[in-house]
């Protein structure tokens, strides 16, 4: 360990640490522009410029390439460090007028304007952070230093479009200016990596959170994007990682647990836009849907809350908002109703109005339906209140016109045509089932409807029950539903769970499966028939028994057992024939009353 | 003493009724969403109100042509012919309607009755007396062939090209029909011509309203057709093609019906034509309604003209294949008379113009006729052609 003074307290630390990092790890903050954790210290910034005294004499080196020595006086702050690095950033902000790292750096130092004038074209300040992360840390070297002086600039080998140029994007990332630009540098097709749970509004590195309140908190690595697992090469997040939490070899685990039921909640998803041509879906960038806009009018979302257009950043002065795109279609789309899309629209616009107060919000829908506690009043109340404007009618087209969009409709009310030119429009896209909840259905054997909602014993009376005993219906997985009906749908399962548990016993259909066990042949047609898993083979008794617990007498294995031993409670074919008869004569009975 | 007429509309369901045996689709069905009225040729000319959403309602409650009112009858009359048929209503309803099909249930009462104008009774006159709606004799339909060694289609011939009434007759439009001739001689096809056999196919004077005429020519079509085994016709015109597909097989016949683009398509692609003279001009197409929205045929032309050495093939933004503008000379619109300022046409010439375009492509000889004459009328002197004419220029 080697003691040494920070700006007046002795501290201590390890041999071979930088000043920087010493001062890090005291808690004194130093700038720094060039310098990057992963990298070796490039030291041609000087903006991390500390004086060091040693042996009464005074000398200014930056911090971050300068290894601590045993006995030295290290100032980070004294009025020379102050005076000579207030001259470096204004000469970089020269450079960089327009940087925000530059800017927040010269407002420490209590700059406001730079005396200095640049030479140069672009805003680059030679920190070559974009060089040293293509050569050393992508190991591809599309880029480099060329030319000197005030010509100096980083290009691609004769400035041409580079070939080896892997659009990861690690340098414009690095950048502390924002002049470098994939696309100067290749002009192979560039996929940015949207983020999910932005609603693809904003990107996302690699190595995320997938949300604020994912459990646990804990980044993830997107494989198909990560240039590790692209090319075997980066490994930054490793470098920086001081807890040494990365591991690449990290690999999904399957746990299997024992349960006695199971509440499926999958959720929903949103009918994607691009299926609706005649509104510019995914082809106007401001044409976007409810969940979009959720995200814009979100504190944590890419715009902080405020409402700005995806296409240019504008704060929208008129919105507009369809109603049933995508629900009530039955010819085209989705044959129901989304249920939940009439509140939030009312909802989406009152907050619209409150962030934007000059702002319009225009609803187009057929019929509002607010069959809720509370529901008609909030929608009065924003018509009243907040001067929403609800125009009856299902809009034809979207046109883009200049930098706007006209909105093609018919007022149903007054019968006239209606255009209405907006700077953004909401879509509230039809609530479709999770992509891949139908399958999982399929696994879980929990029959879907024709939407691929999950379905239930029976809609009045047993609405959170499977089809499969054990397995329970919550929120959007059965149907489109908002909040409360979902917590009341979650609760009510929750409580057929406990109501199960609590019995400790199952109680069974009466009509379930048995088995005369000297007719049996072993054949195992049943086992293979059974969606229920609920025939095996018993060695000892040399039959195929049923589980009680399991059967839900569905009948399969009766149909399929060509012996005849498989036989359903209550329901022997003496007894259906008896039924039949009961029918009839209840027909006769009918008809000669008539 | 004058008594003032009550106002209030009542309930007529005898009128109901006879739209539903008349076709009338979908009545029951509509939510008033109006999504039907924007898609409307009419809305973007802006300076008329076709509240069409209404229609299947009004259908439903008897109340199509139902006023004893001469004045409001008349503007029902002049509603009811507006619909071009272009069917741009049925791609978008959520429900599917064909509101084409209960306008043209209003018009086969309004037919029945003879109260449907003038000028389309002239034209239903025409073919009903010599088989076209332009008046000309019979004799006179393979003119535009004279010259060009067209056989008489024989039994045995793969196709019987069938050249529809406009390109037949119109001396500026004979023109396509010479050209589609001379690239399937060129190509080596084995096909002919009925002359004076052929009568028009009736799409139009069918979707007018006039049933029983359609009726009459249809059948001396199928007739002819039967007469002398046909059985695979080629058409340049989707108006024909629309017909005998989708309403020919209600007569019990069968044959197969071939558009010409699909077949030009067909005949580049297996090197049978090759257009090697460059036309070096922008073009712009123009989706018919016949062909486009109402028979899924989108690529076959624009692969005619990618085909062409020299041509930029252009796109109306917003408004191309299934959401293309009528050319408005749909179900009787070709002989209508609309004021100036107030015409499909114009909207549509308008957008083809604005692209750019140096000339502008059509597959359908109505639309020819309709967006050239209109062109004109603007003031624009840009060229309208068929696909068939300009792959001529490029290999014959």
């Amino acid at each position: 360990m080697i003691t040494f003074k920070l700006n007046g307290t002795e501290v201590e630390v390890e041999e071979g640490t930088t000043i920087l990092e010493a001062a890090k790890e005291h808690g004194v903050e130093i700038p720094t522009l060039c310098y990057h954790p992963a990298f070796e210290p490039y030291q041609v910034c000087r903006v991390c410029l500390v004086e060091v005294i040693k042996d009464g004499q005074s000398k200014l080196v930056p911090s971050c390439g300068y290894k601590v020595e045993e006995g030295t006086e290290v100032l980070t702050h004294s009025e020379l460090v102050l005076k000579r690095r207030r001259t470096i950033v204004e000469l970089i902000l020269a450079e960089a007028p327009n940087s925000e790292r530059v800017l927040a750096i010269a407002k420490d130092l209590g700059i406001e304007k730079s005396r200095f004038e640049s030479k140069r074209e672009k805003e680059c300040i030679l920190c070559g952070l974009c060089v040293n992360a293509c050569n050393d840390i992508i190991k591809v070297g599309a880029i480099g230093f060329a030319k000197r002086g005030t010509q100096r600039e980083i290009t691609t080998p004769y400035g041409e479009f580079s070939d080896v140029c892997s659009t990861c994007g690690a340098c414009a990332s690095l950048c502390p200016t924002g002049v470098i630009k994939v696309e100067e540098i290749s002009d192979s097709e560039i996929k940015p990596i949207l983020s999910e749970f932005d609603a693809n509004l904003s990107q996302r590195p690699c190595i995320y959170v997938p949300f604020p309140q994912a459990v646990p908190n804990r980044p993830v690595i997107d494989r198909e994007n990560c240039m590790y697992f692209k090319t075997g090469e980066c490994r930054i997040c490793e470098i920086v990682c001081q807890p040494e939490a990365i591991k690449y070899d990290q690999d999904e685990e399957i746990t299997e647990e024992e349960v006695g039921a199971v509440i499926v909640a999958t959720g929903y998803d949103l009918y994607p836009i691009e299926r609706m041509k005649e509104y510019g879906g995914g082809e106007y960038t401001d044409v976007i849907d409810g969940l979009q806009f959720e995200r814009l009018l979100s504190a944590s979302g890419p715009t902080q809350g405020e409402v700005r257009r995806p296409s240019d950043g504008r704060i929208p002065k008129r919105v507009a908002f369809f109603a049933c795109v995508g629900s009530r279609d039955p010819e085209h789309h989705c044959s129901y109703c989304s249920k939940i899309c009439c509140m939030y629209m009312v909802k989406h616009a009152l907050l619209y109005k409150e962030r934007v107060p000059d702002g319009e919000p225009v609803i187009f829908s057929i019929d509002v339906r607010t069959s809720g506690k509370g529901y008609e009043e909030f929608y009065t109340r924003a018509k009243e209140e907040a001067g929403i404007i609800y125009i009856r009618g299902k809009p034809s087209r979207i046109i883009k016109e200049g930098d706007g969009y006209e909105v093609w409709a018919i007022n149903t009310v007054t019968g006239k045509q209606i255009r209405v030119r907006c700077d953004m429009v909401v879509l509230s896209t039809a609530i479709i089932p999770t992509v891949g909840a139908p399958e999982l259905a399929r696994e879980m054997r929990i029959p879907v409807d024709e939407h691929g909602f999950l379905s239930e014993v029976h809609p009045k009376l047993r609405p959170v029950e499977s089809l499969v005993r054990g397995f329970f219906l919550a929120g959007c997985s059965q149907a489109p539903k908002d909040i409360p009906d979902t917590v009341a749908q979650a609760s009510a399962a929750a409580s057929k769970v406990l109501e199960m548990f609590a019995r400790g016993e199952i109680l069974a259909e009466p009509h379930i499966v048995w088995v005369d066990e000297d007719k049996c042949a072993t054949c195992k047609v049943c086992i293979d028939a059974c969606p229920y898993e609920a025939r095996e083979l018993d060695e000892e008794k040399k039959a195929v028994v049923v589980s009680d617990a399991l059967c839900q007498g569905c009948g399969c294995c009766v149909a399929a057992c060509p012996t005849g031993a498989t036989r359903q409670k209550n329901l022997d074919d003496e007894q259906l024939s008896r039924m039949v008869e009961a029918i009839f004569e209840q027909e006769k009975e009918h008809s000669g009353s008539d | 003493m004058n008594k003032k007429k009550n106002i209030a509309d009542q309930i007529n369901p005898e009128i109901r009724d006879a739209l539903l045996e008349m076709g009338a689709d979908g009545i029951y069905r509509c939510y008033q969403c109006g999504k039907c009225a924007g898609t409307c040729p009419w809305f973007p000319v802006g300076t008329y109100d076709f509240p069409i959403f209404r229609l299947p309602l009004e259908a439903a409650l008897g109340m199509i042509a139902s006023s004893e009112d001469k004045d409001e009858l008349a503007a029902e009359i002049d509603k009811i012919y507006r619909c071009v048929g272009c069917e741009a209503c049925v791609d978008q309803c959520p429900h599917g309607i064909n509101i084409p099909s209960i306008f043209r249930a209003g018009r086969r009462l309004l037919v029945d009755f003879g109260s449907y104008p003038e000028i389309l009774k002239s034209t239903v006159r025409k073919i009903h007396d010599v088989g076209n709606p332009v008046g000309e004799p019979r004799e006179k339909r393979s003119d535009w062939a004279r010259d060009l060694n067209v056989p008489v289609f024989e039994p045995g011939m793969e196709f019987l090209y069938f050249s529809c009434c406009i390109s037949s007759y119109d001396p500026r439009v004979k023109s396509v029909a010479r050209a589609v001739a001379g690239i399937l001689q060129k190509a080596g096809i084995s096909f002919g011509i009925l002359q004076s056999e052929e009568s028009c196919c009736g799409e139009a004077i069918r979707r007018i309203g006039s049933e029983t005429v359609y009726e009459e020519v249809a059948k001396a079509n199928t007739s002819a057709f039967e007469r002398n085994s046909v059985a695979k016709v080629l058409v340049n015109s989707p108006h024909c093609y629309t017909s005998f597909k989708n309403d020919y097989p209600e007569l019990g016949v069968k044959f197969d019906v071939l558009h010409i683009s699909e077949h030009l398509s067909d005949l580049i692609e297996s090197g049978a034509i090759k257009p090697d003279k460059e036309f070096a001009k922008k073009v712009v197409y123009h989706d018919p309604c016949a062909l486009g929205r109402q028979n899924d045929i989108y690529e076959a032309p624009r692969n005619v003209l990618r085909s062409i050495p020299g041509l930029e093939l252009l796109e109306v933004e917003n408004f191309n294949h299934g959401l293309s503008v009528c050319c408005g000379a749909g179900s009787g619109g070709l002989w209508m008379e609309w004021d100036k300022d107030e015409r499909i046409a114009g909207v549509r010439v308008t957008q083809l113009i604005d692209t750019g375009a140096d000339v502008i492509a059509v597959a359908c000889p109505y639309c020819l006729q309709m967006l050239e004459e209109t062109a004109k009328s603007m003031g624009h002197d840009i060229p309208v052609m068929d696909i068939a004419e300009i792959l001529a220029e490029s290999c014959l």
